[in-house]
């Protein structure tokens, strides 16, 4: 399959959005029949900003993630619609995702426990992603690169941490790498599968600065998906709610929070636990911050 | 790493001394005079009596049995009559021919059944699935003493492109190690298919496709590396089942074994031979195993480097 | 290639259709093959006695070694004069018999040690557990040819020998279905109401398991026979006038060359039969599987 990677994938185009999704549908064959999933999504991602697409379990969000990514499994899921990244269509042409997924856009996984070869060790998984991305690095520039790369997401000793195995970090400390491995690519945007769901919430703070620490030094674009109101408020510059597969509402971050014009919206954020008074009294209380917001 | 390390050296020394106590009760255990069985039918009586002192035949049970490990330490398995010489000498003298088959099937095995397996795990399509399930069944079904017999006769006798028995020269090793191999396969092959389609599935390997890595990189370095240990041991447990494949082989090869040994021993009732094989057969799988399972720690780093967090 | 290629050419529905019918296909072939396979080694097995053969042991030196189709003899003749079609029907129930037998009691015991081990845990666990390790790391058939070299070829020393040596693998897979039987919330129910834990083994847990552990059984039958008869071929089968399958093809191997049907016939009988109960197996094991899968 020489000449597959160098032929047909068409040069990306700066002037377009660096993804453009339009009436996306995505179909998934299960045992129990097929599902729907995805059902005419349509939204947009300029460089440097961060979209979110928030919705509980169910609601298709994660499988638009990955069905744009082309990890779906191939004979279980059928997708219709455009996705384009830079203007490359990636459903018409699904060779062309090969030419985008590590270099373009990056994905950071929702469980960093699992998302990593068990036998073999950090450091070779990560210059193993450097080098996809910069097949010209020797060995020692691709570890260079790779002590560089833990550097950026904030790892202490990055040189002793790359010659250890998964099963030796914790979660936290393998998130990072993740999005270590996540940023090898040089990706435009990253893509992030609710990447703290699987963290202790002390650790999901940090893992949320840094991206939003990247975000501001790169300038690079974010597609967040999570269930989390408060991680998407803390995040995001624009938001879509997502439910049975569609967009019910979308806008502006601050908008969709303060002025919520559906119902289904206005009942999410209604669920967000609320501190307050031991009383009850929630309402009075001039002091009660909502989760999510800076006090 | 030393916990597992000792637990396993814990468990082949159990099963060793299990196999060496169940041959000393069924010895004992069996119908007619231990003696006869240890001097032989065509035994005089003294010499039935020296036997008796030799192995304490008339002391209590316990003793008796002190006797036999005693012995055994000393590597004095009893003396084969139908032999004339030291048992223990006899079955290590036809052993390499035993182990020779043993692993060139071994070798065969692993050549063709990883490269199956991993082509039929590739892809769901019918041609795959078709053949992975005929070549399973067909392998498994054919029991080796006919599959050996039919080989024998067309490729040897019919169409002579290979010699008929024997071991004078390395042609000879090719049928038999066909016959063995053939059932071995079957079940490797889908062994390995299987543990390879639960890779592909893993989220790793998902996460990996999303940095770009190729899909061959992905089947042979990824999957096949989270596959090669359970089917490292695999091989290793099938060790013991294979020799069982092995002593048929070599009767229907006249292949100078172990196994043709033991079933010659038969035949003459020299219990003292077949004893010596069986307890020689067993350590050497027991050994076998042992040494697959050692090999854990050099390729799954999370049984290395034992299961600490540190952070 | 992917799906996504042709939009328009295939819906997901009409692929899900297909997948589902294809599998569904797949294994309703293999129990109607497996089955099939099966009757038809079996069937005339059990018929043997009401249908019109020679008697299996009446030796006519004058026919001997006949060519198939000669004669009267569908298969031929062996060496003795016998007709070799009779021969193998005959023993054929032999080898059923201590096959089904030899399964019925490895599968007593297998079953009964596998449950105490999984449902009890702690130190039965252990001792069980070990003891089933150590006799999966043998070369097990010269330890079976040992104790039929010490207590005689009959009937139920072969039958006792194979069964040993087919518990451990009915008890391992019990053991792991106890495991994950154990922690379903019904135990636990019964237990609160003051179960005996023995009665809740016995009463609730076993039947549970027992269509998945006597699937493992009937795959054994065929192993069982394949054991059988490789006993017999080394000289270690049931004795004259009993000839097996195996003792069959012993006898028939010194005269491959001019009577290949001596051979070559016991040894189809073989291989279509343990095909048959592989893939009888196999089918109804997918079946199960789909069905569990489907369900929740």
């Amino acid at each position: 399959m020489s000449g597959f990677f160098t032929t047909n994938i068409p040069v990306p185009d700066p002037k377009a959005p660096l993804l453009d999704v339009v009436d996306l549908q995505i179909e998934l064959i299960t045992d129990g029949g097929v599902i729907r999933a995805v059902d005419g999504v349509s939204f947009r991602i300029l460089a440097g900003e961060t979209v979110t697409i928030i919705g509980e379990s169910g609601s298709g969000k994660s499988t638009t993630a990955m069905g744009i990514l082309g990890l779906l499994p191939r004979d279980l899921a059928v997708l219709s619609g455009r996705a384009s990244f830079q203007g490359r269509d990636v459903i018409a042409n699904p060779r062309i995702i090969n030419g985008v997924r590590g270099k373009t856009v990056s994905l950071v996984p929702q469980d960093p426990m699992t998302a990593l070869s068990p036998i073999m060790s950090i450091g070779t998984q990560l210059e193993e992603a450097v080098r996809l991305r910069r097949p010209e690095f020797s060995k020692a520039d691709a570890h260079n690169r790779a002590v560089e790369l833990l550097d950026q997401v904030r790892i202490p000793n990055p040189a002793i941490q790359l010659k250890k195995y998964p099963h030796q970090l914790s979660g936290g400390m393998l998130q990072r790498v993740l999005i270590a491995m996540a940023l090898a690519g040089e990706p435009v945007l990253l893509v992030a599968d609710e990447p703290t769901s699987a963290l202790d919430v002390t650790v999901q703070a940090g893992i949320l600065d840094l991206l939003m620490e990247l975000q501001e030094r790169t300038r690079i674009a974010i597609l967040m998906i999570t269930h989390d109101l408060g991680i998407a408020r803390i995040v995001s510059d624009r938001i879509h709610v997502m439910k049975n597969g569609r967009f019910v509402e979308s806008g502006d971050v601050e908008d969709v929070v303060n002025h919520p014009r559906e119902e289904y919206t206005q009942k999410l954020l209604a669920a967000v636990p609320q501190l307050g008074p031991w009383d009850g009294d929630v309402a009075a209380s001039p002091i009660t911050p909502r989760i999510g917001e800076r006090s | 790493m030393a916990p597992y390390i000792l637990r396993r050296l814990g468990q082949s020394l159990l099963t060793v001394f299990l196999t060496v106590s169940t041959v000393f009760v069924l010895v004992r255990l069996a119908p007619g005079d231990p003696a006869v069985a240890y001097a032989g039918p065509l035994a005089t009586t003294e010499q039935l009596d020296t036997v008796r002192t030799q192995f304490g035949l008339d002391l209590p049970l316990w003793q008796q049995y002190a006797v036999f490990l005693r012995q055994l330490f000393q590597g004095d398995l009893g003396t084969s009559f139908s032999f004339q010489s030291p048992a223990l000498q006899v079955v290590l003298e036809r052993l390499p021919y035993t182990i020779t088959l043993a692993v060139s099937a071994i070798l065969l095995t692993t050549v063709v059944s990883v490269p199956l397996g991993v082509w039929m795990a590739r892809r769901a399509d019918t041609a795959r699935e078709l053949s992975a399930n005929v070549v399973t069944i067909a392998g498994q079904s054919m029991p080796e003493f006919w599959t050996g017999t039919m080989l024998l006769t067309l490729f040897a006798v019919l169409v002579p492109i290979l010699p008929a028995s024997g071991f004078s020269t390395w042609g000879g090793l090719v049928l038999p190690t066909i016959t063995i191999a053939i059932m071995q396969i079957a079940l490797i092959s889908r062994m390995v298919r299987r543990e390879i389609v639960m890779n592909l599935q893993a989220p790793y390997l998902t996460v990996a496709r999303s940095r770009g890595v190729k899909e061959s990189g992905l089947t042979w370095r990824y999957a096949m590396g989270g596959a090669s240990i359970p089917v490292l041991t695999a091989l290793g447990t099938r060790f013991a089942s294979m020799l069982n494949g092995v002593v048929v082989v070599e009767v229907v090869f006249a292949w100078p074994g172990v196994g043709s040994l033991v079933v010659r021993a038969l035949e003459t009732r020299d219990y003292p031979l077949i004893v010596a094989t069986v307890l020689v057969t067993s350590v050497l799988s027991v050994l076998v195993q042992l040494l697959v399972d050692l090999c854990y720690p050099l390729l799954d780093p999370r049984v290395r480097l034992g299961k600490v967090a540190t952070s | 290639m992917s799906v996504i290629d042709r939009p328009s050419a295939v819906t997901a529905q009409q692929l899900a259709a297909a997948g589902s019918t294809r599998r569904r296909r797949g294994s309703r072939l293999k129990i109607w093959i497996g089955a099939v396979c099966t009757l038809l080694v079996v069937l005339p097995i059990l018929l043997a006695n009401v249908l019109p053969l020679p008697a299996a042991n009446s030796q006519d030196l004058s026919q001997r070694r006949l060519a198939p189709l000669t004669d009267g003899h569908l298969l031929g003749t062996d060496q003795l004069g016998r007709d070799l079609l009779s021969l193998i029907l005959h023993g054929g129930q032999v080898s059923l018999l201590v096959g089904v037998l030899a399964v019925s009691v490895s599968g007593v015991i297998g079953i009964v040690l596998g449950s105490m081990a999984g449902f009890y845990g702690g130190k039965i666990d252990a001792f069980i557990s070990r003891v089933l390790e150590a006799q999966l790391s043998l070369p097990l058939l010269m330890m079976l040819l040992l104790v039929v070299a010490l207590f005689g070829p009959s009937l139920p020393v072969i039958t006792f020998v194979i069964a040993i040596a087919q518990w451990p693998e009915v008890a391992r897979l019990t053991r792991s279905l106890v495991l994950v039987e154990r922690e379903k919330p019904y135990v636990s129910a019964a237990r609160v109401l003051g179960l005996p834990r023995l009665q809740v083994l016995i009463r609730h847990v076993i039947p549970n398991i027992f269509k998945q552990a006597s699937l493992v059984v009937l795959l054994l039958l065929a192993q069982a026979v394949l054991l059988e008869s490789a006993l017999s071929y080394l000289g270690a089968g049931p004795q004259r006038p009993f000839s097996t399958w195996g003792r069959i093809i012993s006898d028939g191997q010194d005269y491959i060359t001019t009577s290949w049907w001596l051979v070559t016939f016991p040894g189809l009988f073989i291989v279509i039969l343990v095909v048959g109960v592989n893939l009888l197996g196999d089918g109804l094991r997918d079946r199960a599987r789909r069905r569990k899968g489907a369900k929740s």
